[in-house]
């Protein structure tokens, strides 16, 4: 629960940011995967691109949650 | 073993208790209240709820009136078509709907929170349904304590299931927002839905469910970043939901012979009865007589609550109230509350709305009907063709932003005898954008290099709609 709260949320929504500003810049049909077009529907690849978003924004989110963690949690665990 | 040996240091390993994030939650029951500022919260619950609910269906002009049409990277509001190139309308909305906010938060606390928080809107709605199925507060709490009694089990399955079906309706019409409705309809009724609409119907469904029925208060709580930011456009001439310190203390219940406001203040007693109703309809579970805190979402209910009781008790009102907090220490009077809104911040935030807003408006009053787009074709080089000519080849991009078909005339100028091959006309439907290809043509002049050379594009039936678009033409 606490590592949805403070983790998974507010990756939700700066992903949901980040998506918004990338996509309003790029269209997704000018997507280039592994040097082939992207075939997916729109909808899909704007999908898929709000959870790499959220994945790398939770990714930062739970770093910053591992590096928060005091000497006493660390030492208590080991 | 020798008991010469040094005493082994022992150090001392603190016990550190598991200090958890957040305090164990305590359901909140809130219980319905009626009044004043509830009246205001359903009527904004309606007003905002037949705009969202309604606003899909509305057609204009044979299409739907407001789509964020993401396919087609378009977005339709009313008469007004916004393409990726007008992403600083939306940037600029961004910056009035901020400022806006931090208006309203400066004059009068949270209104936003209070009023037309999403949040704060289906909670209502929710908690409606809770009370329809389930009884008000002591009633809940009662059928929640034997929550396995059929009859209770049965009230509580109907809410789920009723919280559900709003839920589900609530992501259909979201989803309508982004993918055209007439065809998510065609779809639903088909039973062919697509993968990710589905997959958005059922998890903006699901967020409402979760925000509005389950985790109710704790969004408001520790998972609204407004909240916690809230407190940085405060001052001491804000208007806040405030507890009269002065007037309710000492609080207390009132024996028989003591409600009489006179006799009980002759006796040390303040205004506040300790009623706890207060608390009660608390959609945060805060007691407001405690002060001001960051949980309060400033919706009002304690205020209806407590004037109902001071009513009651023959009291004036307003024991609880909107007030600031220079007010309540300098015992001020409304008018000077109203004089006290006029305040450099108030005055900064307002200019600048007022010029972001104006700018806003004049840019959309004055958004061009055509664009045009011209690229020189990268893939095929200045070459000579027949007749000692230079043909450079052009890729034109004719949108039509307008709601009718136009058509376009289509010419070139800046070099003598430039000319070019391919169509002088171009049909581009409403709202949809056309690429076509041209072979400019120029005698070889001599000088090498680029020139500059201007493409004209014109509607044919409104001479006033025309772009006039600089390119570059190579001479090898």
């Amino acid at each position: 629960m606490r590592m949805i709260s403070v983790v998974l949320w507010p990756a939700f929504l700066v992903g949901g940011i980040a998506e918004g500003l990338f996509f309003t810049v790029i269209n997704p049909q000018e997507l280039y995967l592994f040097g082939h077009p992207v075939t997916y529907s729109p909808l899909a690849t704007y999908s898929i691109g709000f959870f790499a978003f959220w994945a790398l924004c939770a990714a930062s989110s739970a770093l910053t949650f591992l590096l928060l963690r005091s000497a006493e949690d660390i030492n208590r665990q080991a | 073993m020798s008991n010469n040996a040094a005493p082994r240091r022992v150090i001392p390993i603190v016990e550190v208790a598991e200090d958890s994030l957040y305090e164990v939650r305590r359901k909140v029951y809130p219980r319905a209240v009626t009044g004043t500022f509830a009246r205001w919260r359903w009527t904004l619950v309606w007003f905002t709820q037949i705009l969202y609910y309604g606003m899909c269906w509305m057609p204009w002009n044979g299409r739907q009136a407001v789509l964020f049409h993401l396919v087609e990277r378009k977005f339709y509001i009313f008469g007004m078509v916004l393409w990726p190139q007008d992403v600083f309308f939306l940037a600029v909305l961004l910056i009035i709907s901020a400022f806006s906010l931090f208006l309203f938060t400066a004059v009068a606390g949270r209104l936003w929170c209070g009023y037309a928080c999403p949040q704060t809107v289906y909670t209502e709605i929710f908690l409606w349904v809770e009370k329809f199925f389930q009884g008000d507060r002591a009633q809940r709490m009662r059928r929640d304590a034997a929550r396995w009694k059929p009859e209770n089990a049965a009230r509580r399955f109907a809410k789920y299931f009723t919280w559900a079906a709003i839920s589900l309706w609530t992501g259909f019409t979201f989803v309508g927002y982004f993918s055209p409705m007439n065809e998510l309809v065609d779809s639903v009724l088909n039973w062919q839905v697509g993968p990710w609409e589905l997959f958005w119907i059922l998890f903006y469904g699901g967020s409402t469910y979760m925000g509005a029925g389950v985790l109710r208060e704790q969004v408001c709580k520790y998972m609204c970043p407004y909240a916690r930011f809230q407190s940085v456009m405060f001052d001491a001439d804000t208007l806040v939901i405030t507890y009269d310190t002065e007037r309710g203390e000492a609080r207390g219940g009132r024996k028989k012979g003591l409600v009489n406001r006179d006799i009980a203040s002759a006796s040390g007693m303040g205004d506040c009865v300790d009623c706890s109703i207060c608390v009660q309809v608390c959609p945060t579970g805060i007691d407001i007589r405690n002060g001001l805190q960051y949980e309060c979402i400033g919706c009002g209910a304690c205020i209806d609550a407590c004037d109902q009781v001071m009513e009651k008790m023959e009291y004036p009102k307003g024991l609880i109230r909107y007030s600031t907090q220079n007010a309540l220490a300098k015992h001020w009077q409304l008018g000077d509350i109203v004089r006290h809104i006029v305040r450099p911040r108030i005055l900064i935030y307002s200019t600048l709305l007022v010029l972001v807003g104006s700018a806003f408006i004049w840019g959309l009053a004055s958004k061009p009907a055509l664009r045009v787009d011209v690229s020189r074709d990268r893939a095929s080089l200045a070459r000579e063709v027949e007749g000692g000519l230079i043909e450079n080849v052009y890729r034109l991009h004719v949108m039509n932003v307008s709601e009718v078909t136009r058509r376009y005339a289509v010419s070139v100028s800046g070099l003598s005898g430039i000319e070019f091959v391919g169509e002088h006309i171009i049909e581009v439907p409403a709202t949809s954008a056309q690429s076509t290809t041209l072979r400019v043509r120029a005698p070889a002049d001599g000088k090498r290099g680029a020139h500059v050379i201007y493409f004209d594009v014109k509607s044919i039936a409104d001479e006033r709609i025309k772009v006039h678009e600089k390119a570059s033409f190579i001479q090898p």
